[in-house]
């Protein structure tokens, strides 16, 4: 069974439809990267599987269990976790309550404090900045919060909208090898919205390409830096 | 400066601040100004008397001895904010803010007129703990008993809910819901369960409010919560919405001008408090518009 099926999925603003006929499924354990140009219906479509926006059509399930038309924080209890674009970090909240604050439905308090060791471990900045305002953490750091504090959820499957927007080459490389690092050490399943291709093929993983609010592609994104299959995403007929 | 007047401006001021952190609450965890609030108050009151058309009121609630009167009118104004939220509030959850103002105007004038229907429109006389108004000494200055217990209780209240704010589960996720709602909602916190929390403790604050306007007062009024609901409100603006520690700071401030500026207004000019007091808050959001502490949780959200 895979960990995450979407079935004819669509999104509708007005009268504009982000999303459309979008179908996929996830395996367990697998890094799903989502890729394709400005507009394409990326973050829409995360948006709809973690329940922040309304699927005009089609739905999504994990694990057997469907998700849509649930509440966001109802999606977040079963074990699927999202890390936003732009962070969206609690500024005003220490580190350490960042980290917290997803850990309310959790009931075994010493599996939340081996979590808790465990991003310290990964990201050290974190410990040592943990009862500094979140808002004082520099861009990349930031990041690194804010899929900390994802991570504190005990998810099963995570989102992650655009995790390099915004940072400095060397920082992207440092937040991958630490996402990947936490990903083989939990047995995490990743989608990533990820802008740019050739990183998703360094980094490496399966690959949805996205155009127009349709998938027009989907395989290994090391076979998609290579191929032209890329230049007729961005460039090709839309239709 | 007398020491009487401190006690004048502490008591006022801590009031004034009880009542502002009721609107603020609100405000901050759903973008809410609840009109309703005064409405909270004098619905307290009435809570304590029979209904009945008399002009002076039998005690129903408020016969009881004073700690367990005092746990029935906080779980009583509790009680009827969390099922306004649950009955008004909660079916518009997604209507715009001014729908919502809109709402709780209504939900205010309906709660006034139910008052009106079971109580009649005259002010009751009600007797609550008059032994309260006996003088004590401290220092140099003769202080109402009832504004010391004032004081303290205020300050009891705020060191509560400051570490309430801190260290509980609860106050994590209000502040995390009054910065940012709908990532708090992703990371699994219950939008239900904030909502409904930070309306119990608004309705609880508005109860206190009651308890201490009635001993005050001697009087049960259908319009006493409008005058204090205005200033609690002008506070949260003055303190910038959504700032729980800025409405408080300017319920104080705004307790203590108004008792500073009533006894040190020339005589002639002391009807008109009220004008120089707000002349005073024009002032201040002419220089600070944001308020004095703008919070994170006020600006827009996407």
């Amino acid at each position: 069974m895979a960990k995450l099926g979407v079935f004819d999925l669509a999104v509708r603003y007005g009268k504009l439809l982000a999303v459309k006929d979008v179908s996929f499924a996830v395996a367990e354990g697998e890094r799903l990267f989502v890729s394709g140009p400005n507009g394409a219906g990326k973050s829409s479509l995360l948006g709809a599987i973690c329940g922040a926006v309304r699927a005009a059509h089609g739905r999504v399930e994990m694990d057997g269990d469907i998700l849509s038309g649930r509440a966001p924080e109802e999606i977040a209890r079963r074990g699927l976790s999202m890390v936003p674009e732009g962070r969206r970090i609690f500024a005003g909240l220490t580190v350490r309550e960042n980290l917290m604050i997803g850990t309310g439905q959790r009931r075994d308090r010493a599996a939340v404090a081996d979590d808790l060791e465990t991003v310290y471990d990964a990201f050290p900045i974190l410990r040592e900045r943990a009862h500094a305002n979140a808002g004082a953490l520099s861009g990349g750091q930031q990041q690194m919060l804010a899929i900390s504090r994802a991570l504190m959820t005990n998810p099963k499957l995570m989102l992650v909208d655009e995790p390099s927007l915004g940072l400095a080459p060397k920082v992207v490389d440092e937040v991958y090898e630490r996402l990947c690092a936490l990903q083989a050490l939990r047995g995490l399943t990743l989608v990533i919205v990820e802008q740019s291709s050739t990183r998703a093929a360094r980094v490496g993983g399966r690959m949805l390409l996205m155009r127009g609010g349709r998938v027009v592609a989907d395989g290994d994104a090391t076979a998609f830096a290579a191929g032209d299959l890329l230049a007729e995403a961005y460039f090709g007929d839309p239709s | 400066m007398s020491l009487q007047l401190v006690f004048d401006a502490l008591s006022l001021g801590g009031i004034y601040a009880i009542a502002a952190l009721g609107i603020a609450l609100i405000f901050g965890v759903m973008n809410l100004v609840n009109f309703a609030h005064g409405q909270f108050i004098a619905c307290s009151v009435f809570a304590l008397i029979l209904p009945s058309a008399d002009a002076v009121a039998t005690m129903g609630l408020g016969a009881l001895p004073a700690p367990l009167l005092i746990a029935a009118i906080l779980a009583f104004g509790a009680g009827l904010a969390v099922a306004a939220e649950a009955l008004v509030f909660r079916p518009l959850r997604n209507a715009s803010p001014v729908a919502l103002m809109v709402a709780s105007f209504a939900l205010g004038i309906l709660l006034q007129n139910i008052l009106l229907v079971a109580y009649g429109g005259r002010p009751k006389a009600v007797s609550l703990w008059p032994q309260l108004g006996s003088p004590v000494q401290v220092l140099s200055a003769q202080v109402p008993l009832l504004q010391l217990l004032v004081i303290g209780a205020v300050a009891l209240i705020l060191a509560g809910l400051a570490l309430m704010l801190k260290r509980a589960r609860v106050g994590l996720e209000m502040r995390a819901a009054a910065e940012d709602f709908d990532m708090a909602r992703m990371l699994g916190v219950r939008a239900n369960g904030v909502i409904s929390g930070a309306f119990a403790l608004s309705g609880a604050l508005a109860a206190v409010v009651a308890l201490v306007l009635v001993t005050q007062t001697g009087v049960a009024d259908v319009r006493m919560g409008g005058q204090i609901m205005l200033v609690a409100f002008i506070a949260t603006v003055v303190g910038g919405m959504g700032s729980l520690a800025g409405a408080v700071a300017a319920g104080l401030a705004l307790g203590a001008a108004s008792a500073l500026l009533q006894a040190f207004l020339p005589v002639e000019a002391r009807p008109f408090r009220d004008a120089f007091l707000y002349g005073l808050v024009i002032l201040v959001l002419l220089f600070r518009p944001q308020g004095l502490f703008a919070s994170v949780g006020a600006k827009p959200r996407v």
